[in-house]
């Protein structure tokens, strides 16, 4: 018994002396609750990143991803402000947080003084990031943004957003052509089927998919506005050229009609299937992984997991390359508005990603603390272990140039890897520098490895250079465009509905129970359902177009400094 | 006792009578305390936010400073302006007669001919397997129905191979086919649960009446329908009448789930309308006001199937 006690007494004290040997350092060992917008992965405890943190930090994370409805989870989360994760992402809905007032203003620790590095990353575009209360008049930041705040020339090796996809085994087989316009896109998909009307499988071939669930109709929607050769403002089309930036919705609009024309001929053809219409998210992406689909309009980002499944099935014939399509001047000669003229523009300027990433909770016990973290964490090294690794293990420094072999980039591809080696979940909703590497040792580096020409060309697959060789082309993004540069408002998707939310509903909801009919209708009824839908879409357009064009003429204002 | 029957201390006498009453079962009154607080807790104490459906909740700024002003009836005025508010009322109301008629009707049938089965294991299996799919969640049945309903799914395969159909039917994109796929898919799921009650019904009914019947030369129709039928009445109404007091609710996940863009003025029930206004858009005003329209509306149906029971003379709940 006494032995018994004797140990009991030993480990207990043993256990005393661990946070005592913690808290040897200057900072006291705290846990940060974390919640994420989006779906994602835990990290494993063995993660050696999460670790290096804990080393310097102190800080280690409890982490909260997404499950089922974003907005739904927002609502409910903010209904107790005192019970909030200390750092908190809000994905594609963060405007909710803010204005539920869960989060704090950002400016009460960043500042030219205390924390250079978080400045100098934000000064460029400050008139952008900050903004001002509009009930107490006071500059607000709520967020750093994750993304979009580059240094150096910026980067565009390929089509990352909007763009008009399509198999490059479809633009082998019809000899390498330029596509240029709708006509020649489907052309092309319909003599591809004709001849190969399914894979080696035997699965049938999709044509074109029309993804429209939720959120993600923008890839029924927003094509138009491209079509008429401008970058993405979401719904609405704006004239930069003027400076009164007319800005108006464009899908009731009668330069909207030739796309919808060519999609009810195409769905009339069989190269649309009635399917796409109600199907979901996860469909979709099994559709577009088994590669059996020729073509759709999406933004690379929202398909990169189909992307990532087909480059590890090795099906590369099946990965798709972006068009940048415009209308025909014949499709809408006389359906422009005035001066218009099209010219080709899915590239836009670098963009902040504004309100998107880790924001900190009115809840948080230490916010100075995460403020002196992200800080530090500016720094190169900093930087490159998060976006490139350990040097040695997962890269090394040749020459003063970045390398990865084929393996360690490998690795840095799959999932399984990186919730051991890889602090995504932290990392990708903090602030964070992109682009080139400006200063020091590894000058004219790029800061992410996808940037960095020795493993973008170095380590690409034979199919995909030999592909590129047929087009006598250097890099996908040759594809399209180069950038234009960024309008002075942004771009106009970012803009909070909140304020019109019922009537921006209304305008959701119609498109969503409407626009699909009109591409199934009959031939003979398709003028009738095209006008029903503009007649019942009008009134919402109209209060949105409104909105957007106050809201655009708001944000032009900040730009320029007024 | 006494009391009870003097006539003229009657009116006094009763609320006497209830007191002394209780304290001569103050052992089961004590038991049914906690059902009591449960019930006052959770179903009359949520009531205290009925409030918010005269408040403004539309400018979340405002919302979150902690200003929402009394607005009257405006959130009710704007409700029933709403074109897609009557559609949620229509299509609650149709999903859920749908799913009452086909539910209880093909429990019964079920419960019926597994009643008939002598057979022990067989019904033993049959009962098994029908109630199995209750424990599935939605999530998978929908998911599932999407593929059997697809138009290159089983259903359209074997219509359009016996020539019932000459091309495909867009069963899931199609209005008119949603309301008709939430019951079938209902039926299916449910339809092994709902005969548990009523099985359990038909056990308690006299073996001997099964006996006299043969007896007098009822054969086995006969006897389902003059033996076991009215045995199964009181159970069928009792049942019917708390289903009136759901009609309200015609579920949520399934519509939730199996709905799109598409067929969403005949997907949209109030219970989704109330998350899209409430928790999506955050305007608990508009959303508390639908559901205590809801409310309302269940409770003036559930008080008159009641009436109209009492009326019939059957059981009823109150």
């Amino acid at each position: 018994m006494r032995k018994l006690l004797s140990i009991l007494l030993v480990l207990a004290m043993m256990l005393a002396l661990v946070p005592a040997a913690l808290a040897d350092g200057d900072l006291e060992p705290i846990t940060l609750t974390v919640f994420r917008g989006d779906p994602g992965d835990q990290p494993y405890p063995d993660n050696k990143i999460y670790k290096k943190i804990e080393e310097e930090f102190g800080v280690t994370f409890e982490f909260e991803f997404l499950a089922g409805d974003l907005d739904e989870k927002l609502t409910l989360m903010t209904q107790d402000l005192d019970d909030l994760p200390d750092l908190f992402d809000g994905g594609n809905s963060a405007e909710k947080l803010i204005d539920a007032g869960a989060l704090i203003n950002l400016l009460d620790y960043v500042n030219p003084e205390d924390t250079p590095n978080l400045w100098a990353h934000i000064e460029p575009q400050k008139n952008r990031i900050i903004t001002k209360d509009e009930v107490t008049g006071e500059d607000v930041m709520y967020i750093i943004p994750n993304y979009g705040l580059p240094e150096g020339p910026q980067i565009a090796l390929s089509v990352g957003g909007p763009a008009f996809f399509i198999q490059k085994q479809v633009l082998a087989w019809g000899g390498y052509p330029q596509i240029t316009t709708l006509d020649e896109y489907f052309d092309l998909i319909e003599k591809f089927l004709e001849a190969n009307p399914t894979n080696a499988d035997g699965t049938p071939y999709i044509g074109f998919d029309i993804l429209c669930e939720d959120w993600r109709r923008f890839c029924l929607i927003n094509p138009v506005q491209h079509l008429m050769g401008h970058p993405n403002d979401g719904e609405v089309l704006i004239d930069v050229n003027s400076d009164d930036y007319p800005t108006e919705t464009f899908i009731n609009r009668a330069y909207a009609k030739p796309y919808y024309k060519k999609l009810n001929e195409e769905f009339q053809k069989g190269i649309i299937s009635a399917d796409t219409f109600v199907m979901n998210y996860d469909q979709y992406i099994a559709q577009l992984s088994t590669g059996i689909v020729l073509g759709m309009f999406d933004q690379a980002w929202d398909f990169g997991n189909a992307t990532n499944a087909l480059l590890t099935d090795k099906k590369y014939e099946n990965t798709y390359v972006a068009l940048g399509l415009v209308y025909d001047e014949d499709d809408v000669a006389g359906l422009l508005p005035e001066g218009w003229t099209i010219e080709e523009h899915y590239l836009n300027g670098s963009l902040p990603n504004l309100d998107r990433g880790f924001g900190i909770s009115v809840s948080c016990e230490c916010p100075e603390r995460i403020i002196a973290m992200w800080e530090r964490m500016m720094d190169e090294d900093w930087q490159l272990l998060f976006n490139w690794g350990v040097e040695g293990e997962d890269y090394s420094i040749v020459d003063g140039r970045l390398i990865m072999t084929e393996e360690q980039y490998a690795n840095t591809q799959d999932i399984e890897w990186q919730r051991h080696n890889k602090a995504r979940a932290f990392f990708e909703s903090s602030p964070k520098r992109q682009g080139w590497i400006l200063e020091g040792d590894l000058a004219g580096n790029c800061w992410e490895p996808g940037n960095q020409n020795e493993i973008v060309f170095g380590l690409m697959n034979d199919y995909d250079k030999e592909f590129l060789a047929a087009y006598g082309y250097s890099k996908f993004a040759d594809f399209v465009n180069p950038p234009i540069e960024l309008a002075p408002y942004g771009e106009a998707w970012q803009i909070d509905k909140a304020p019109i939310e019922k009537d921006y509903n209304d305008f959701l909801n119609i498109q969503d129970s409407q626009l699909p009919g009109v591409i199934m209708a009959n031939p003979d009824d398709f003028d009738a359902k095209w006008d029903a839908f503009v007649e019942a879409i009008n009134p919402s357009c109209e209060v949105y177009s409104n909105f957007m064009h106050e809201e655009v003429l708001k944000l032009v204002d900040a730009y320029y400094g007024k | 006792m006494t009391e009870y029957t003097q006539g003229v201390k009657l009116r006094t006498g009763k609320r006497k009578g209830f007191f002394r009453q209780l304290a001569g079962q103050w052992q089961l009154a004590l038991m049914s305390v906690p059902m009591f607080l449960y019930v006052l807790l959770f179903n009359y104490v949520p009531m205290w936010g009925w409030i918010n459906a005269f408040k403004d909740y539309g400018n979340r700024k405002l919302v979150a400073r902690g200003i929402t002003p009394y607005n009257g009836l405006a959130n009710f005025k704007w409700l029933f302006s709403r074109p897609d508010f009557y559609q949620a009322i229509r299509n609650t109301l149709a999903m859920s007669v749908i799913n009452l008629v086909f539910g209880t009707v093909s429990a019964i049938l079920l419960a019926i001919l597994l009643n008939e089965v002598r057979n022990r294991g067989f019904k033993r299996t049959v009962q098994t397997v029908t109630y199995l799919p209750h424990f599935l969640s939605m999530v998978i049945v929908v998911a599932m129905a999407q593929n059997i309903f697809a138009t290159n799914g089983p259903i359209n395969a074997l219509l359009t191979g016996v020539g019932l159909a000459k091309t495909p039917i867009f069963w899931l994109g199609e209005g008119k086919y949603f309301w008709w796929l939430v019951g079938v898919i209902n039926v299916w799921k449910e339809v092994g649960w709902g005969t548990i009650i009523y099985i359990s019904a038909m056990t308690s009914i006299d073996p001997s009446l099964y006996e006299a019947a043969a007896i007098d030369g009822a054969g086995r129709f006969h006897r389902i329908m003059h033996v076991t039928l009215p045995g199964i009445r009181s159970t069928f109404i009792i049942l019917l009448i708390m289903n009136i007091g759901h009609l309200m609710e015609a579920g949520f996940e399934i519509q939730y789930l199996l709905g799109n863009g598409l067929v969403a003025s005949y997907s949209r029930t109030i219970d989704i309308f109330v998350l899209e206004y409430g928790i999506q858009q955050m305007d608990m005003g508009v959303a508390t006001a639908a559901g205590m329209f809801k409310s309302v509306v269940a409770i003036i149906l559930l008080v008159s199937a009641n009436f109209i029971a009492k009326r019939l003379g059957e059981d009823t709940l109150v």
